[in-house]
């Protein structure tokens, strides 16, 4: 009798509301017991064994009314689909208002865990640009000593994304009491402490640089290289944080050891408007800058740069455009003219701790002299991997296509270059507000005419502190 | 492997005539990974007197993920006497955030088969990694909470498990946070013998 039961009630996992097939041999005793237990797994609010309980009664006992009406409640109420492993599967499917919707209605549910449902449907929330909705479900899990280090992830990314820098910070901080979100929180700790109202950021470098002349190989002139130090200092004040105004400054001093002829030095001062929106940002800026060359003024130029960037599904697509006024000092004055600029990207997660980005860019550089003018354009990858916590790699290569618009008559040739660019970079943060910085960047130019031709490698290690609130 | 282990325990327990039956069933069921169903042959079996149907029916409601309801059914019988099921009873603490419950279990699981064994180590280091965090104060309230809730449900046994979870992890802070409420509730719960609630 039992393993006819049991048969039945593997049927009945099938399809648990199937038709009743009677028992050979009928058992209003045993039909009772399996009742009760239905009753008590009914109480629980557990549908699935509950019907499972009142099959066994009822195929055991055909004049079991109470169950056969139980168990046709039971399959009439619904499919008993457990709305949490729908809720899931939604999330998974990008279906988030979907998944927010079975998420609430499995809350209070007999088994299912109150803080992993706040916690996935303060996510959804989140995603969904809901932060009224997101926050207190995302502080219910964080009483969850489970939950509590990936709550207060979402939280600081609540936070920032409000402009709570500091409160953001805080709660990256504490979300790296996980190994396995530290290395992503503590980074996002280091973005949140720039994102205040106001930053300060003084980076101090030394290194060496292969070929400051841009000799070409085995040819005049020689080739000479040099040890070299740079200094520079960033300051951003945004009042209203990162949705409003800003205004920036930077200087910077970059020092050759023995060729002080080739010491650039210069200073930057833009001003500018961001726009976030939850799934969209863009800004406008105009620069000034000034630089100096071989201690001697170069450049004065003005910029206006706009750029803005989505999020579609999980890949940032972004474009920016620029123009720039530049007026070289006397000696250089042919160089003067109007560089246009435009880039398109996207961007996207390669596992949980890499980025890699794709951009294509384009430039037209309208010199006085045409001979000087050229158009150049190229792709760009850049990889950005979160190694461990406070500590980051980044790799990127690029080829750069120029053309020069017009036969130059003293090198007898229309110049055309490629440019081969690759850098590494590994950033170490030693403390909160302290990056160590190890960088190696690396050109190789082409050129049809061999004089233009050369390759350039410069390790640094530098410092960088940031002040700020 | 484990679940095949039940079925083996299930053939070796004496449970009163009918029981057995039951019991076997429910082993296989839950050998085959139907565990509503094993679920309910084990109560089943239970309600015709098998002694171990309850804490059978525990280990099922663990692979169902009912932790809460499993935690219950356990405190009706105390941990020692097999294993296998204190494996699925540290399962049970593990699942419903009963992080030191859990420890003390499998820490206590020393003669088990070489499967149980590698499993419990793993979720002792597990354990290990949560309660080496400080435990905040909001941790704790968030067991008081959980203790006084389920005692106005009228759910003892398992209140008193929140409870002892809030008096324990309290004590191992410098300022012994919340432990006197831990133990004023649990002067409530425990007078009498630990019984699950009634279903």
């Amino acid at each position: 009798m039992i393993a006819a039961l049991i048969t039945g009630l593997a049927l009945a996992a099938a399809d648990p509301c199937a038709p009743v097939q009677s028992a050979a041999a009928a058992d209003p005793g045993a039909a009772a017991v399996y009742r009760g237990v239905a009753d008590a797994e009914a109480q629980a609010g557990s549908r699935e064994t509950a019907v499972l309980a009142y099959r066994s009664a009822a195929a055991l006992d055909p004049t079991d009314h109470a169950s056969r009406a139980a168990l046709e409640r039971f399959c009439r109420a619904g499919s008993g689909v457990d709305p949490f492993q729908a809720g899931l599967a939604k999330m998974d499917a990008g279906d988030l208002r979907g998944a927010v919707a079975d998420f609430r209605a499995a809350r209070g549910r007999v088994g299912v865990d109150e803080p992993s449902v706040a916690l996935l449907e303060g996510i959804c929330h989140y995603e969904l640009g809901e932060g009224r909705e997101a926050e207190p479900l995302l502080r219910a899990a964080e009483r969850s000593p489970e939950h509590a280090d990936l709550a207060r992830f979402y939280l600081g990314l609540l936070a920032l994304r409000e402009g709570a820098s500091s409160r953001a910070a805080a709660l990256f901080d504490a979300a790296s009491a996980s190994a396995a979100i530290a290395p992503v929180a503590s980074d996002l700790a280091r973005v949140a402490r720039t994102r205040g109202p106001w930053a300060l950021t003084l980076v101090a470098s030394s290194g060496f640089d292969s070929n400051v002349n841009l000799a070409p190989p085995g040819a005049p002139p020689a080739r000479a290289s040099d040890g070299l130090y740079a200094l520079g200092a960033t300051g951003l004040v945004r009042p209203w944080g990162a949705d409003g105004p800003y205004l920036r400054a930077q200087g910077f001093l970059d020092k050759q050891y023995r060729l002080d002829a080739y010491d650039v030095s210069g200073g930057d001062l833009a001003g500018g408007w961001q726009l976030q929106g939850t799934r969209w940002s863009g800004l406008a800026e105009y620069d000034f800058a000034y630089r100096t060359f071989g201690g001697s003024p170069f450049l004065s130029s003005h910029r206006l740069l706009a750029s803005a960037w989505t999020l579609v599904g999980d890949v940032t697509l972004g474009a920016s455009y620029l123009a720039r006024f530049e007026s070289y000092a006397d000696g250089f004055s042919p160089f003067s003219g109007t560089v246009q600029a435009a880039e398109v990207r996207a961007s996207f997660g390669v596992g949980a701790r890499a980025r890699l980005a794709l951009a294509y860019g384009a430039a037209w550089d309208g010199a006085r002299l045409s001979i000087l003018s050229y158009v150049e354009h190229g792709p760009r990858v850049e990889l950005r991997v979160v190694a461990s916590r406070g500590v980051r790699l980044g790799a990127d290569v690029a080829t750069t296509f120029r053309g020069y618009d017009a036969f130059d008559p003293t090198l007898g040739a229309r110049r055309r270059d490629t440019y081969l660019d690759a850098a590494g970079l590994v950033e170490w943060d030693l403390a909160p507000r302290w990056t160590a910085q190890l960088a190696l960047r690396g050109r190789r130019a082409l050129s049809s005419v061999a004089g233009f031709e050369y390759t350039k490698v410069v390790p640094t290690a530098g410092l960088a502190y940031t002040f700020s609130p | 492997m484990i679940a095949a282990g039940l079925l083996l325990l299930a053939l070796s327990t004496s449970a009163a005539p009918g029981a057995d039956e039951h019991l076997l069933a429910g082993a296989a069921a839950f050998r085959d990974g139907r565990f509503d169903a094993a679920l309910v042959e084990f109560r089943v079996a239970e309600k015709l007197g098998a002694p171990d149907g309850r804490a059978y029916a525990a280990a099922a409601l663990v692979k169902l993920g009912r932790a809460e309801d499993s935690v219950e059914a356990f405190a009706s019988s105390p941990p020692g006497d097999d294993d296998l099921l204190d494996w699925y009873r540290a399962l049970a603490c593990y699942e419903a955030q009963l992080y030191l419950c859990a420890d003390r279990i499998l820490a206590g699981l020393t003669r088990a088969g070489p499967k149980v064994a590698t499993e419990a180590g793993k979720l002792r280091a597990e354990v290990a990694r949560v309660l080496a965090r400080e435990t905040t104060a909001t941790t704790i309230d968030w067991y008081l909470a959980r203790c006084e809730a389920r005692r106005a449900e009228g759910r003892a046994a398992l209140a008193a498990a929140y409870c002892r979870e809030a008096a324990e992890l309290g004590a191992r802070r410098p300022d012994r946070h919340g432990v006197a409420r831990a133990n004023a509730e649990l002067v409530r719960l425990e007078p009498p013998a630990p019984v699950g609630r009634e279903r």
